[in-house]
Order: structure tokens, then sequence, then C-alpha cells
């Protein structure tokens, strides 16, 4: 190739304007919002990285789409655009819509999970992790050892153990209703699962009759990882591999708003006929009929377009490259993140960033602080807060102290990209000051969304050398 | 003046090609969906009558904030202009959007009652009542009596009946009963009000016993009208006005946007109290959505916090209702038999009536909804035995109303599509001999009536040889 630079494949069609604010106002809001990110009002957010889930930009094909949406409660011919867009790529013959992704796991989970059933998965998302015990199972991560090192190379951290998965299999095989595999592995960093690992896996579920699903929201990141990171899949198309995934699985739950490149939305897959007419059971009452689930038609249009997009091989490219370029500035600048980068988002590794902060303390969660009030940058915390718990009365804490820089796909350009790197440059200048928080009130389940917290200190920063007022340089 | 004419206070701005059908294709298409029009495809569908609920045209306005939508994950603008809306117009402090209306009666079943509870309401919905019965408790119908019967006059045949409500207090006790359901309009008894002075005396007597209200409003603005229209002394309100106030007689509501609201998805729950909002929100992250976008997008919620603002209009829901009238009077000048007085989002046929010659165990509604598509391509709804379902013995629950419901997409079809039902129906009306029962092929454990599939019985052996797969013999 002639050039270097990889530019967006797309030019702007329409665009949002966003907000200056300052260090105090940003001071100020943060403690309205009970130092919580989750809990700001978007207004006064200048870089929202807090997810990539439903943020991304939409395409005029999307929005063409859109404006076609057929809004028939039954029937809808939106619902035959998408149920053939998810068919063709995932090869699965039941498609059912949800009005998102944690919709289609509820679904799944109470319609499979018995009480005390056990569900592995290579690392369970927050909300898989809720609704698998919300329908009385027991969510069992089996990551590789791999993936737990921040700071390992291994190109396919996201991967299962396989061997735990067999001993967990031939140990409790009748109590294990499916086996899920998320790709890319969230919370482990946005890490790839290899083709093979997922072949390896397959063939342990079949070997004991258990049907695999695949946690499919970054499938086709995934499968972009693999064919830039695997020699032997470098000549194979991007579609070829996710449908070579697919193939190997039994079903897969699926958030649109991720490589569905929608706003809203998710679906529900499978080949099991008899298993799908009872998820349709249970998503008529909590759901819609089964040709809306839960979504407008217009969303409909939207996602069979949007996952043919994912798929784009100039997008994948330049998606990867995006957050790889952020990652070489930061690791340049020596801050601690998560290798290699993964595929939606950044990971600054908060345990060697503020190695000063007790865990108890919540270090990635005060970062993630930090970051807003210094910079305007909304990012959230894959730690202790989000993934901790109490168990008699003795809180357990998470392996990794991440904060995630999540990108929404196709909204920001380098120059903000470049601001970005410029934020955590300065934040990570002035760790040694960053102080602790301690929870104040806080849900059981998903306490990260509502919790409350406060600085242990009464202010996030200790006062700095020069003065007490932080500022950007 | 009283306005005489319904005439639409908008003009079109866009517009979605019809297409038609052959008889021959129909025939095919509706037995291919199982005699059952919940399953045809929209495209062999010529006027959509099934439901009112997401299938509203939205103005250049909502379109417009449509492209305003604030898709942050948290805290999203477009979440402030509806928590506004809500607190504006139906005067609610804490507003939980969910996906849609069935999103909120999911959360608030969860949150309310604990297993062997008892939840009255004037009459059933079916959502709603499976949610009910999902988190362990049995439903109740409190409605006045006047409700099941398709032919009386009275004008709030939605009311509640006190001494059915005492009845229940008595029997299993207040602390049993965690809440009252009030739905407004009464979708099944034919979309008929509840007067504001019911509310207030459902109010006093819940108050008293410490019994909660909630209200159903994804017609409340519909049902503000009729009060508006038909209750002494209430003419000089603005719609408004009577919404707020019927919306103070209750603790909570949840809401379906799809209905009153003009958006194509979306719904919320709206409380007063704090702890029961913190428990809603709770639950709504882990079946919805985070409590600031609840499973929708943002756009979404701009959309209807822009649709809550137009369906309070006066122009706009005198034309809503005026056309649903049109229909309803030609009809009855036609002498069909028909829920009365005319409700508000829809003409319920009486099928029991126009079909007395089918048992009801043959479903007259189904058979009828079946006919009227092929006859015309016009799809409606079943609003009789199979959607009310089967009992705790598994018998079939007759309701006392055996209809189908031709229900009014708001601001989407013209008065010539109006006059095009009505002739439809008056035609099978003319050849009600030839409409035959359905028995069940395929019956789904929770709301049948959605994917159930059927068959026509067989007719008379005379008739039975060439057509037994046909709903409707040839004319």
């Amino acid at each position: 190739m002639r050039f270097n630079t990889i530019i967006e494949p797309f030019r702007i069609k329409t665009v949002e304007p966003i907000r200056q604010t300052t260090v105090s106002q940003r001071r100020a809001a943060i403690e309205k919002a009970h130092y919580n990110v989750f809990l700001l009002p978007a207004r006064d957010v200048l870089i929202d990285l807090l997810t990539d889930s439903g943020t991304g930009a939409m395409s005029v094909y999307q929005w063409a789409g859109m404006m076609k949406g057929d809004e028939s409660y039954a029937g809808a011919r939106s619902f035959d655009a998408f149920e053939s867009a998810v068919r063709d790529i995932t090869g699965f013959s039941h498609v059912i819509p949800t009005h998102q992704g944690r919709a289609a796991e509820h679904i799944l989970f109470h319609t499979v999970v018995r009480k005390g059933d056990i569900v592995p998965n290579n690392t369970h998302f927050d909300t898989t992790r809720a609704n698998v015990e919300d329908a009385g199972g027991i969510p069992l991560d089996l990551p590789t050892r791999e993936g737990k090192r921040a700071q390992s190379s291994d190109p396919f951290k996201g991967n299962m153990d396989v061997d735990a998965l067999e001993r967990t299999l031939e140990q409790h095989g009748e109590r294990v209703p499916l086996v899920m595999i998320t790709v890319t592995n969230n919370s482990e960093g946005g890490q790839p699962v290899s083709l093979e690992n997922v072949r390896d896996v397959s063939a342990v579920c079949r070997r004991y009759g258990v049907p695999l699903f695949i946690d499919a929201c970054r499938f086709a990141e995934n499968a972009w990882l693999n064919k830039s990171r695997e020699a032997h899949l470098a000549t194979r198309s991007a579609r070829s591999i996710a449908q070579e995934m697919f193939s190997l699985a039994d079903g897969c739950t699926m958030s649109a708003k991720k490589d569905g490149m929608a706003n809203i939305g998710g679906f529900l897959a499978m080949n099991n006929g008899a298993l799908a007419s009872r998820c349709r059971t249970r998503l008529v009452l909590t759901e819609g009929f089964p040709t809306y689930g839960g979504l407008a038609g217009y969303d409909l249009e939207a996602i069979a377009v949007g996952l043919n997009e994912a798929l784009d091989e100039d997008y994948l490219r330049y998606r990867i490259r995006s957050i790889e370029y952020l990652g070489e500035k930061l690791l340049a600048a020596g801050v601690p993140i998560v290798t290699p980068t993964g595929g939606h988002a950044l990971y600054l590794d908060a345990r060697r960033m503020l190695a000063h902060v007790p865990q108890s303390e919540y270090p990635a969660w005060a970062l993630s602080l930090v970051l807003y009030v210094e910079g305007g940058v909304r990012a959230a915390e894959i730690g202790s807060v989000m993934f901790g718990r109490k168990q008699n009365g003795i809180e357990r804490f998470s392996e990794l102290e991440l904060v995630r820089l999540a990108f929404p796909r196709r909204v920001y350009t380098q120059s903000h990209v470049d601001y970005v790197a410029e934020v955590v440059c300065y934040v990570n200048s002035i760790a040694s000051r960053i102080r602790g928080v301690r929870i104040t009130e806080a849900p059981s389940v998903l306490r990260h969304f509502t919790a409350r917290l406060e600085p242990i200190a009464g202010q996030l920063l200790a006062p700095g050398p020069t003065s007490s007022a932080s500022t950007m340089p | 003046m009283t306005h005489r004419s319904w005439a639409e206070p908008w003009r079109i701005k866009m517009v979605e090609p019809l297409r038609m059908t052959t008889r021959a294709e129909r025939e095919s298409a509706i037995a291919r969906a199982g005699y059952n029009t919940f399953l045809l495809d929209a495209d062999d569908v010529y006027i959509d009558l099934l439901t009112d609920s997401g299938t509203s045209a939205m103005s250049d306005r909502q379109w417009a904030g449509i492209m305003l939508g604030d898709e942050a994950y948290a805290g999203s603008r477009n979440f402030l202009n509806l928590q506004n809306a809500v607190r504006e117009y139906y005067g609610f402090e804490h507003v939980i959007p969910t996906h849609q209306g069935r999103g909120a009666e999911h959360i608030l079943s969860q949150i309310l009652i604990e297993h062997g509870d008892h939840v009255p309401g004037n009459m059933y919905f079916t959502t709603t009542r499976a949610h009910q019965e999902l988190a362990g408790a049995a439903f109740h119908d409190v409605i006045v009596d006047e409700a099941h019967d398709p032919a009386s006059e009275y004008p709030f045949k939605g009311n509640v009946d006190l001494a059915k409500l005492d009845a229940l207090v008595s029997k299993v006790g207040a602390n049993r009963i965690p809440y009252i359901s009030v739905a407004a309009t009464v979708n099944l008894a034919g979309g008929q009000p509840i007067s504001l002075q019911n509310l207030r005396a459902v109010r006093e007597y819940t108050r008293e016993r410490g019994i909660l209200v909630i209200l159903d409003a994804a017609r409340a603005v519909e049902n503000a009208w009729f009060i508006q229209q038909r209750e002494p002394g209430h003419s000089r309100y603005s719609i408004e006005f009577l919404l707020k106030e019927m919306c103070k007689q209750a603790d909570g509501m949840t809401m379906s946007a799809k209905k009153d609201s003009l958006a194509n998805i979306g719904g919320w729950l709206a409380l007063r109290d704090d702890a029961l909002a913190d428990a809603a929100r709770n639950l709504v992250v882990l079946y919805e959505g985070l409590h600031t976008y609840g499973g929708l997008a943002g756009r979404d919620m701009e959309a209807i916090a822009i649709g809550i603002q137009e369906s309070v209009h006066e122009d706009h829901i005198r034309s809503r209702i005026g056309q649903v009238m049109y229909l309803g009077n030609k009809l009855i000048d036609a002498g069909i038999p028909v829920v009365k007085p005319i409700g508000g989002h829809a003409v319920f046929l009486d099928a029991a009536a126009m079909l007395p010659h089918i048992p009801r165990p043959e479903f007259p509604a189904q058979a009828l909804a079946a006919a009227l598509y092929v006859e015309s391509g016009i799809r409606s709804m079943e609003r009789g035995a199979v959607s009310a379902g089967r009992d705790e013995n598994g018998e079939n629950r007759y309701p006392s109303l055996e209809l189908v419901r031709l229900t009014v997409p708001r601001r989407v079809y013209t008065q010539a599509h109006m006059d095009v039902v009505a002739e439809s129906v008056i035609e099978i009306a003319s050849m009600r001999e030839s409409v035959a029962g359905l028995q069940f092929t395929y019956e789904p454990k929770h709301l049948r009536f959605f994917q159930a599939r059927f068959r026509p019985v067989a007719v008379q052996a005379e008739h039975e040889s060439a057509h037994q797969s046909m709903a409707v013999s040839p004319r």
C-alpha cells in the first residue's frame, strides 16, 4: 500500500453539536451526579466514551431504511428484511427480535435455566450475569489464564478455557442447560476469541450434548481480529469467518446496538424449533409480537442494513485501527493499558496507574471520575463497582480494575481521539494525586448504574505541588 | 357552535403505497396464516385495522424530533424532554421509560404483587392480566354490568362497580390487594370510558383501605374527551385539565406510548412514591435498559415527548374520535350489530349477534375476522373467547363479549378508506350464512390469540366436498 493513513470510509452527512464545559462546571456536575458518571446528564459531557452500545452514527442507507419502516403490528415487511439479514449472516433458522440484547438474554435464560443450573461463559458481561442470576442460575466464568493478565500480549485473550469447560461438563453436565461464549470478550478488555477456540468449545459441547450459544454483540469485530491476527485466515472475508463461527453454535443472543450499527434493538436466534417456540411464548409477554419483538418497524430496517455494513472490511479496518491509534499514543506516553488493544474500546489499567489506591477504594471508578472532571471525557469503570459484590458482608473484588474508553461507531474523528489522548496523558501525569471513593448507597443488582459514591478524602484530587485547582496544561 | 365535521386538523406530508390483492390471493394467504389475522403478512393486507398500537403516522414535528435523538447511554436530553412532558401533562413525579407498555406492566407487577395477591380491574386486558398472573396474583373483574352488554347505551361503561370491589375486599381482605388496575378507556369493553366521578369514588374507597390505584393510561386522552363530551358539568374543561384530573386520582400509571402518544414504539411507568420508583428503576435496568432510556433509542423518547403535546390538542382528539364515530354510525345505520356507544379507538362488531349460526366453541369472532379479510383485504382482530384464553382448570373462557375489533390507527386512513370498511362489513353481513366456524390446530399456552392456528370446522356434508379448506365458501 502506498499510503499509511487509514481514513474513515465515509464522509459526514449530519452533525450534532457538542458542548464545552469548564473544570469547575464539571466538578459541580459530578458532585450532583453522586460521583457516578452514569448519572451525569449527557449535555454536560464533551466526549462520551461511556459505551459503544447504541451510540453509533447510522448511515444514509440506514436512515433511508428508517423512512421505509412498515409499522404493521404483525407480519410487517420490515421484519422480512430483518429476518433475512440475520439468517444470511448467522445461518440460524429461527430469528426472534427483541428491544435490545438484555431482553434476548432474559428470554433465553428464563426459558432454559432451572434453579441451581450452571451457565459457563468465557466471561459474562454485567447484564448477562444478572439475567442468569435472575433466572435462578449460577454464572460461571471460564477465561484462559492469559485473559486475566492485563499485560499479556496473547492475540486471543478472549478465549474460553476449554479444559476447564470439559471438567465442568464432566462434573455437572446435567446442570448445564447451555454454554455461552462472548465475542469479543468485553469484560476482559474487548479481546477476541479465536475461531479455533470456538471450534474446540463447540466440539466439547457437542460431545456432552449441551447447546452452545454465542453472545454475538461484536461478532464482526471478532471476525476482523481473527482475520488480521491469524495468518491462515488472512485471505478469508470477515463475513465468511463470522458465518463459520455461527455455524459452530446452536444459537446466539445479540445486541444490535453494537455490531448491528443501530441505536436500539437486538435478537435471539437458534436452530431448535421447539426451543424457539417456547422463547416466543415468553417474548409476547415481555417484549412484543414475534414479528416486531418490541421494536418499531423502522428499527428492524435500520438493523437489517446495519448488520451488513458492520461486515464491510474498509469499515472494520478503520474501526479497529482507531482504537489501535489511541493505544499507540498512550503506550508511547507510558500510560498503562490492556494490550493488545481490542475491538471496541481501549482499557486503562487502573491498578497499575493508581497503585496507591487500594481496591477497597475503587481505583478504576476514581480514575473515571477524574477523566471526566479534567477533560470532560466520560468513560466506564469495569472493575469492582461493576463486578464486585458483598458475600456475607465481605466484599469480593474484581480481578481487573479497568476504565473502558469505548468508541461509538463512526461518531468521533481523529482530532477527537487526539484530544482524548491528551486528557489521558495529563491525568496519568497527576495520577499520584488521585484519591479513592466509597459507596454510600447501592442497589443489590447491577449496582454500578445507579450507585451513589463520594470521595473518601472529601475531594478527588489531593492538592498539587503548584496550585490546588488542577487545570489542563 | 359545535363542529359537525371531524375534518383532519393536518394535511398529508408523506405517503406509503398500499398493495391491492385478489380474492384468490387472500384465500390462500389466510389459509397460510392458519385463519389468524395476526399471522398474515402485512403486504397482503389492504386496510390494516388490526390495532391502533404503534401504527400511527407521526407528524413532521415528531420526525424532526427523531433527527434530534441524543443516543447517549446515560442522561440523554431526550429523556429529560420526555420526563418533562409526562410531568406536565400526566403529573407524575417519577418517570421510567420502557420499550413499550407491556414492559411497564411487567415491572409494575413484579414490584407490587406477592404470590397469592388479588388484583381487581375494570375488565381484563390480555397482556395486563398475563403479567399479574405471572407475578402470582389472581385477577378480578369489577367493571359495571353494563360493560358486558353490547347493546347498552350507558355513557360510562368503563366505570368500576364499587359494590363488586367492596365484595372482593370483604372476601380476601384489603391487605391482599396491592392495587386496583383502572383502564381508561377500557379496550375490551369496546373502548369505553370511565367517568371522573367514578374515578374519584374509586380513589376515595381505596385510600381508606391502603389500596393503590394504577391507571392504565394508554388511551386516557381519549377518555378525557369522553368526559368532556358526556359527563355533566365537564364540557367547559380542557382536555389537558381533565387528563391531569384523572391522573390525580391515581398513585401510578402504566403507559403504552404507541396509543395516545402517537409514537411507533415506547412506553413508561410513572409513580409518585420515591421508594416504589427506586424499586422499579432497579428492575428496569435488568429487563429494559438504564433508567434514562429504558430500552428506547433517544430519538424515540423525543418523538413521544412531542406526541404527548400533540395528543392533548382539542382539534386532534375531536378528529381522532370523530373518524371512529363516522365509521361506527355508518354501520349502525346499516343495522350492523356493534358495541354501543361507539368507543374511542375502534368499532367493535358483535360477532355473536352477527353470526348466530356459529356456536361459541367455534369462535364466531375469529371466523368473522378471517372472512372479512378474505372478502375485502381488511385486517381486524378477534377480541372474544380466543383472546380470553383458558381458566385455571384449563377450560375455555367465554367472555360475554364476542367481538371483532376494527381498530383505527391515528392519522393514517382517510374518510374514503372508512367508507370501504363500512361497505365491506355490510357486505359480509348480507352473506353471513356462508361464514363457517373454526377450530384450533395449534394453541400456545400464553396469550394464545397471537400465534394460534385454526382450520374451518367441516361444514354440512353437501358443502364439504369442494371447499373444506376455506373460511368462507364462495359466493
